[in-house]
Protein backbone atom coordinates (compact mmCIF):
# COMPACT_ATOMS: atom_id res chain seq x y z
CA UNK A 1 0.00 0.00 0.00
CA UNK A 2 1.55 3.58 -0.78
CA UNK A 3 1.84 6.58 0.99
CA UNK A 4 -1.55 8.49 -1.08
CA UNK A 5 -3.19 5.10 -0.27
CA UNK A 6 -2.66 4.99 3.35
CA UNK A 7 -3.47 9.25 3.54
CA UNK A 8 -6.61 8.39 1.95
CA UNK A 9 -7.69 5.54 4.20
CA UNK A 10 -6.65 7.70 7.49
CA UNK A 11 -8.43 10.55 5.89
CA UNK A 12 -11.98 8.53 4.84
CA UNK A 13 -11.73 7.59 8.77
CA UNK A 14 -11.59 11.21 9.52
CA UNK A 15 -8.71 12.69 9.98
CA UNK A 16 -8.24 15.80 8.81
CA UNK A 17 -4.93 15.94 9.33
CA UNK A 18 -4.47 13.11 7.06
CA UNK A 19 -6.99 14.86 4.60
CA UNK A 20 -4.52 17.89 4.27
CA UNK A 21 -1.02 15.51 3.79
CA UNK A 22 -3.50 14.29 0.93
CA UNK A 23 -4.14 17.41 -0.44
CA UNK A 24 -1.01 19.33 0.26
CA UNK A 25 0.87 19.24 -2.84
CA UNK A 26 -2.60 19.91 -4.93
CA UNK A 27 -3.39 23.25 -3.43
CA UNK A 28 -1.41 25.42 -5.64
CA UNK A 29 -2.16 23.70 -8.39
CA UNK A 30 -5.44 23.57 -8.09
CA UNK A 31 -5.56 27.08 -7.15
CA UNK A 32 -3.59 28.31 -10.08
CA UNK A 33 -6.24 26.36 -12.42
CA UNK A 34 -9.01 27.74 -10.59
CA UNK A 35 -7.45 31.23 -11.16
CA UNK A 36 -7.25 31.06 -14.83
CA UNK A 37 -11.80 29.88 -14.15
CA UNK A 38 -13.02 32.86 -11.89
CA UNK A 39 -13.65 36.57 -11.70
CA UNK A 40 -11.12 37.18 -8.61
CA UNK A 41 -8.47 35.93 -6.86
CA UNK A 42 -11.45 35.46 -3.72
CA UNK A 43 -13.49 33.35 -5.79
CA UNK A 44 -10.47 31.10 -6.44
CA UNK A 45 -10.07 30.72 -2.93
CA UNK A 46 -13.01 30.09 -1.96
CA UNK A 47 -13.58 27.55 -5.01
CA UNK A 48 -10.89 25.92 -3.45
CA UNK A 49 -12.14 26.03 0.04
CA UNK A 50 -15.44 24.13 -1.59
CA UNK A 51 -13.06 21.44 -3.48
CA UNK A 52 -11.38 20.69 -0.41
CA UNK A 53 -14.32 20.48 1.29
CA UNK A 54 -16.46 18.50 -0.60
CA UNK A 55 -13.45 15.89 -1.61
CA UNK A 56 -13.30 15.79 2.20
CA UNK A 57 -16.66 15.16 2.54
CA UNK A 58 -17.31 12.69 -0.17
CA UNK A 59 -14.29 10.96 -0.04
CA UNK A 60 -15.73 7.62 0.38
CA UNK A 61 -17.22 7.61 -3.18
CA UNK A 62 -13.45 8.07 -4.84
CA UNK A 63 -12.75 5.34 -6.81
CA UNK A 64 -9.22 4.30 -6.36
CA UNK A 65 -9.06 2.70 -10.00
CA UNK A 66 -8.23 6.79 -10.58
CA UNK A 67 -5.57 8.58 -10.15
CA UNK A 68 -6.21 10.89 -7.13
CA UNK A 69 -5.23 14.20 -9.19
CA UNK A 70 -7.90 13.37 -11.61
CA UNK A 71 -11.17 12.99 -8.90
CA UNK A 72 -9.66 16.47 -7.25
CA UNK A 73 -9.82 18.23 -10.81
CA UNK A 74 -13.09 16.92 -11.34
CA UNK A 75 -14.69 18.06 -8.52
CA UNK A 76 -12.45 22.13 -9.07
CA UNK A 77 -13.75 21.79 -12.69
CA UNK A 78 -17.48 21.69 -11.08
CA UNK A 79 -17.05 24.05 -8.52
CA UNK A 80 -15.21 26.38 -11.27
CA UNK A 81 -18.29 25.93 -12.93
CA UNK A 82 -20.93 26.64 -10.50
CA UNK A 83 -18.77 29.88 -9.97
CA UNK A 84 -19.05 30.86 -13.30
CA UNK A 85 -22.21 30.23 -13.61
CA UNK A 86 -23.39 32.47 -10.25
CA UNK A 87 -21.44 35.23 -11.56
CA UNK A 88 -21.63 34.98 -15.30
CA UNK A 89 -18.02 36.54 -15.69
CA UNK A 90 -17.14 37.43 -18.96
CA UNK A 91 -13.20 37.41 -19.46
CA UNK A 92 -13.95 39.16 -22.73
CA UNK A 93 -14.72 42.11 -19.79
CA UNK A 94 -11.61 41.67 -18.04
CA UNK A 95 -8.91 43.35 -19.87
CA UNK A 96 -7.28 45.09 -17.53
CA UNK A 97 -4.66 43.98 -14.83
CA UNK A 98 -6.79 45.72 -11.71
CA UNK A 99 -9.85 43.98 -13.17
CA UNK A 100 -8.11 40.45 -13.81
CA UNK A 101 -6.95 38.62 -11.34
CA UNK A 102 -5.13 36.09 -14.01
CA UNK A 103 -3.34 39.04 -14.91
CA UNK A 104 -2.51 40.13 -11.69
CA UNK A 105 -0.40 37.07 -11.04
CA UNK A 106 1.65 36.69 -14.46
CA UNK A 107 5.11 38.21 -14.39
CA UNK A 108 5.75 40.78 -16.78
CA UNK A 109 6.95 39.14 -19.72
CA UNK A 110 7.52 40.61 -23.14
CA UNK A 111 4.97 37.99 -24.95
CA UNK A 112 1.75 37.69 -23.84
CA UNK A 113 0.80 35.11 -21.42
CA UNK A 114 -0.96 31.98 -23.85
CA UNK A 115 -3.05 31.33 -21.21
CA UNK A 116 -4.42 34.14 -21.55
CA UNK A 117 -4.85 33.75 -24.94
CA UNK A 118 -6.60 30.71 -24.59
CA UNK A 119 -9.01 31.30 -21.98
CA UNK A 120 -9.83 34.11 -24.81
CA UNK A 121 -10.47 31.68 -27.58
CA UNK A 122 -11.05 28.69 -26.22
CA UNK A 123 -14.47 27.75 -24.46
CA UNK A 124 -14.77 26.60 -20.59
CA UNK A 125 -14.28 22.73 -21.46
CA UNK A 126 -11.57 22.90 -24.18
CA UNK A 127 -9.81 25.45 -22.16
CA UNK A 128 -9.74 23.27 -19.12
CA UNK A 129 -8.77 19.64 -21.22
CA UNK A 130 -5.79 22.22 -22.45
CA UNK A 131 -4.54 22.90 -19.16
CA UNK A 132 -5.14 19.37 -17.88
CA UNK A 133 -3.05 18.20 -20.70
CA UNK A 134 -0.21 20.99 -20.99
CA UNK A 135 0.06 22.66 -17.35
CA UNK A 136 -0.81 19.27 -15.28
CA UNK A 137 0.59 16.83 -17.87
CA UNK A 138 -2.39 14.59 -17.59
CA UNK A 139 -2.75 11.69 -19.53
CA UNK A 140 -5.87 11.73 -22.64
CA UNK A 141 -7.92 9.21 -20.51
CA UNK A 142 -7.47 10.76 -16.92
CA UNK A 143 -8.80 14.05 -18.88
CA UNK A 144 -12.08 12.54 -20.53
CA UNK A 145 -12.75 10.98 -16.59
CA UNK A 146 -12.00 14.17 -15.19
CA UNK A 147 -14.33 16.14 -18.05
CA UNK A 148 -16.52 12.84 -17.98
CA UNK A 149 -16.23 12.92 -22.14
CA UNK A 150 -15.37 10.12 -24.19
CA UNK A 151 -11.39 9.84 -25.15
CA UNK A 152 -12.73 11.25 -28.75
CA UNK A 153 -14.12 13.82 -27.70
CA UNK A 154 -10.86 14.84 -25.82
CA UNK A 155 -8.37 14.22 -28.44
CA UNK A 156 -10.61 15.80 -30.75
CA UNK A 157 -11.02 18.84 -28.74
CA UNK A 158 -7.14 19.08 -28.00
CA UNK A 159 -6.17 18.67 -31.44
CA UNK A 160 -8.43 21.80 -32.50
CA UNK A 161 -7.45 23.78 -29.62
CA UNK A 162 -3.82 23.32 -30.28
CA UNK A 163 -4.86 24.46 -34.01
CA UNK A 164 -6.68 27.56 -32.63
CA UNK A 165 -3.23 28.55 -30.28
CA UNK A 166 -1.10 27.74 -32.86
CA UNK A 167 -2.99 30.73 -34.86
CA UNK A 168 -2.57 32.95 -31.84
CA UNK A 169 1.09 32.35 -31.77
CA UNK A 170 1.77 33.26 -35.05
CA UNK A 171 -0.72 36.18 -34.70
CA UNK A 172 0.99 37.41 -31.70
CA UNK A 173 4.70 36.59 -33.33
CA UNK A 174 3.40 38.37 -36.32
CA UNK A 175 1.91 41.49 -34.08
CA UNK A 176 5.48 41.53 -32.73
CA UNK A 177 7.15 41.59 -35.72
CA UNK A 178 5.44 44.46 -36.81
CA UNK A 179 6.22 46.84 -33.62
CA UNK A 180 8.97 45.52 -33.14
CA UNK B 1 7.55 18.21 -26.07
CA UNK B 2 6.97 20.29 -28.97
CA UNK B 3 7.48 24.22 -29.35
CA UNK B 4 3.71 24.79 -28.20
CA UNK B 5 3.66 22.44 -25.12
CA UNK B 6 6.36 23.66 -23.66
CA UNK B 7 5.22 27.17 -24.08
CA UNK B 8 2.21 26.42 -22.11
CA UNK B 9 3.80 24.65 -19.76
CA UNK B 10 5.86 27.39 -19.22
CA UNK B 11 3.35 30.22 -18.93
CA UNK B 12 1.09 27.98 -16.67
CA UNK B 13 3.95 27.89 -14.58
CA UNK B 14 4.55 32.17 -14.74
CA UNK B 15 0.81 32.18 -12.86
CA UNK B 16 2.12 32.83 -9.29
CA UNK B 17 -0.39 31.98 -6.84
CA UNK B 18 0.30 31.42 -3.19
CA UNK B 19 -1.85 29.98 -0.51
CA UNK B 20 -1.96 32.60 2.34
CA UNK B 21 -2.04 31.88 5.95
CA UNK B 22 -5.61 33.19 6.98
CA UNK B 23 -6.59 30.46 3.63
CA UNK B 24 -4.72 27.95 4.95
CA UNK B 25 -6.36 28.35 8.27
CA UNK B 26 -9.81 29.01 6.90
CA UNK B 27 -9.74 25.53 4.58
CA UNK B 28 -8.24 23.48 8.07
CA UNK B 29 -11.23 24.80 9.75
CA UNK B 30 -14.02 24.01 7.19
CA UNK B 31 -12.33 20.74 7.26
CA UNK B 32 -12.56 20.43 10.62
CA UNK B 33 -16.60 21.05 10.27
CA UNK B 34 -17.64 18.92 8.12
CA UNK B 35 -15.86 15.75 8.48
CA UNK B 36 -16.17 12.74 6.00
CA UNK B 37 -19.64 11.40 5.05
CA UNK B 38 -20.26 7.64 5.77
CA UNK B 39 -21.44 5.58 2.51
CA UNK B 40 -25.39 4.63 2.71
CA UNK B 41 -25.72 0.67 3.88
CA UNK B 42 -28.07 -1.19 1.49
CA UNK B 43 -31.90 -1.28 2.99
CA UNK B 44 -31.29 -5.31 3.77
CA UNK B 45 -28.07 -4.63 5.37
CA UNK B 46 -30.28 -2.56 7.86
CA UNK B 47 -31.86 -5.65 9.57
CA UNK B 48 -30.73 -7.26 13.38
CA UNK B 49 -28.45 -10.42 12.68
CA UNK B 50 -31.49 -12.12 14.89
CA UNK B 51 -34.23 -11.69 11.88
CA UNK B 52 -32.39 -14.14 9.66
CA UNK B 53 -32.09 -16.81 12.92
CA UNK B 54 -35.70 -15.95 13.90
CA UNK B 55 -37.19 -16.89 10.05
CA UNK B 56 -34.92 -19.95 9.98
CA UNK B 57 -36.30 -21.08 13.24
CA UNK B 58 -39.71 -20.11 12.27
CA UNK B 59 -39.31 -22.50 8.92
CA UNK B 60 -37.96 -25.23 10.54
CA UNK B 61 -40.96 -25.20 13.53
CA UNK B 62 -43.34 -25.27 10.01
CA UNK B 63 -41.82 -28.07 7.99
CA UNK B 64 -41.68 -30.28 11.33
CA UNK B 65 -45.50 -29.54 12.26
CA UNK B 66 -46.31 -30.26 8.74
CA UNK B 67 -44.32 -34.04 8.87
CA UNK B 68 -45.75 -34.68 12.65
CA UNK B 69 -49.09 -33.76 10.95
CA UNK B 70 -49.23 -35.99 7.77
CA UNK B 71 -47.99 -39.01 10.26
CA UNK B 72 -50.38 -38.51 12.67
CA UNK B 73 -53.49 -39.25 9.92
CA UNK B 74 -55.03 -42.51 10.22
CA UNK B 75 -53.80 -44.96 7.31
CA UNK B 76 -56.40 -45.23 4.62
CA UNK B 77 -58.12 -48.19 4.27
CA UNK B 78 -56.14 -50.55 1.91
CA UNK B 79 -58.47 -51.23 -1.08
CA UNK B 80 -57.54 -54.69 -3.11
CA UNK B 81 -55.87 -53.45 -6.34
CA UNK B 82 -58.13 -54.87 -9.19
CA UNK B 83 -57.23 -57.94 -10.85
CA UNK B 84 -54.52 -57.24 -13.99
CA UNK B 85 -56.18 -58.50 -17.20
CA UNK B 86 -54.74 -61.91 -18.65
CA UNK B 87 -54.81 -60.75 -21.34
CA UNK B 88 -52.41 -57.75 -20.16
CA UNK B 89 -50.37 -60.44 -18.85
CA UNK B 90 -49.73 -62.42 -22.20
CA UNK B 91 -46.12 -61.26 -23.62
CA UNK B 92 -46.79 -59.27 -26.71
CA UNK B 93 -46.36 -61.51 -29.72
CA UNK B 94 -44.16 -60.26 -32.04
CA UNK B 95 -45.17 -59.01 -35.39
CA UNK B 96 -43.75 -60.08 -38.47
CA UNK B 97 -43.83 -57.53 -41.07
CA UNK B 98 -44.18 -58.23 -44.16
CA UNK B 99 -43.42 -55.13 -46.64
CA UNK B 100 -44.30 -55.67 -50.31
CA UNK B 101 -44.13 -52.78 -52.91
CA UNK B 102 -47.65 -52.22 -54.43
CA UNK B 103 -47.81 -53.48 -58.34
CA UNK B 104 -50.60 -51.42 -59.42
CA UNK B 105 -51.77 -54.07 -62.47
CA UNK B 106 -55.56 -52.91 -62.00
CA UNK B 107 -57.33 -49.46 -62.64
CA UNK B 108 -56.65 -47.05 -59.19
CA UNK B 109 -59.96 -47.30 -57.75
CA UNK B 110 -59.59 -51.13 -58.10
CA UNK B 111 -56.41 -51.17 -56.29
CA UNK B 112 -57.64 -48.45 -53.89
CA UNK B 113 -60.44 -51.33 -52.64
CA UNK B 114 -57.65 -54.51 -52.82
CA UNK B 115 -55.22 -52.29 -50.72
CA UNK B 116 -58.09 -51.79 -47.89
CA UNK B 117 -59.03 -55.12 -47.72
CA UNK B 118 -55.62 -55.79 -47.20
CA UNK B 119 -55.23 -53.84 -44.37
CA UNK B 120 -58.38 -55.06 -42.88
CA UNK B 121 -57.37 -58.77 -43.01
CA UNK B 122 -54.27 -58.20 -41.59
CA UNK B 123 -56.02 -55.74 -38.68
CA UNK B 124 -58.27 -58.80 -37.89
CA UNK B 125 -55.22 -61.33 -38.17
CA UNK B 126 -53.31 -59.34 -35.36
CA UNK B 127 -56.32 -58.92 -33.26
CA UNK B 128 -56.41 -62.77 -33.29
CA UNK B 129 -53.21 -63.17 -32.58
CA UNK B 130 -53.32 -61.26 -29.56
CA UNK B 131 -56.36 -62.60 -28.14
CA UNK B 132 -58.69 -59.58 -28.54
Amino acid sequence: MNDEQQLIDAAKAGSVVAFTGLVRSYRHRLLRFLLTRCGSYADAEDALQDTLMAAFRYLHSYDPRWRFSTWLYRIAIRNAQKIRSELVVEFSELRDEEGDPLLHCIAASETENLWISARRVLNEEVFAATWLRYAEDMSIKDISIALDRSVSWTKVNLLRSRRILDTEMRRQSKGDEAYG
Amino acid sequence: MDEMAKRLKSDAERIDVHISDELDRRISASLRVVGPEKPAKPARGGRPATFWWASSLTGMAATAAVIVVMNARPPLEETAAPPAPATAVAAVPVIDWKAETAMLTSPLRQELLDLKSDIKKAEQKVKDDIGL
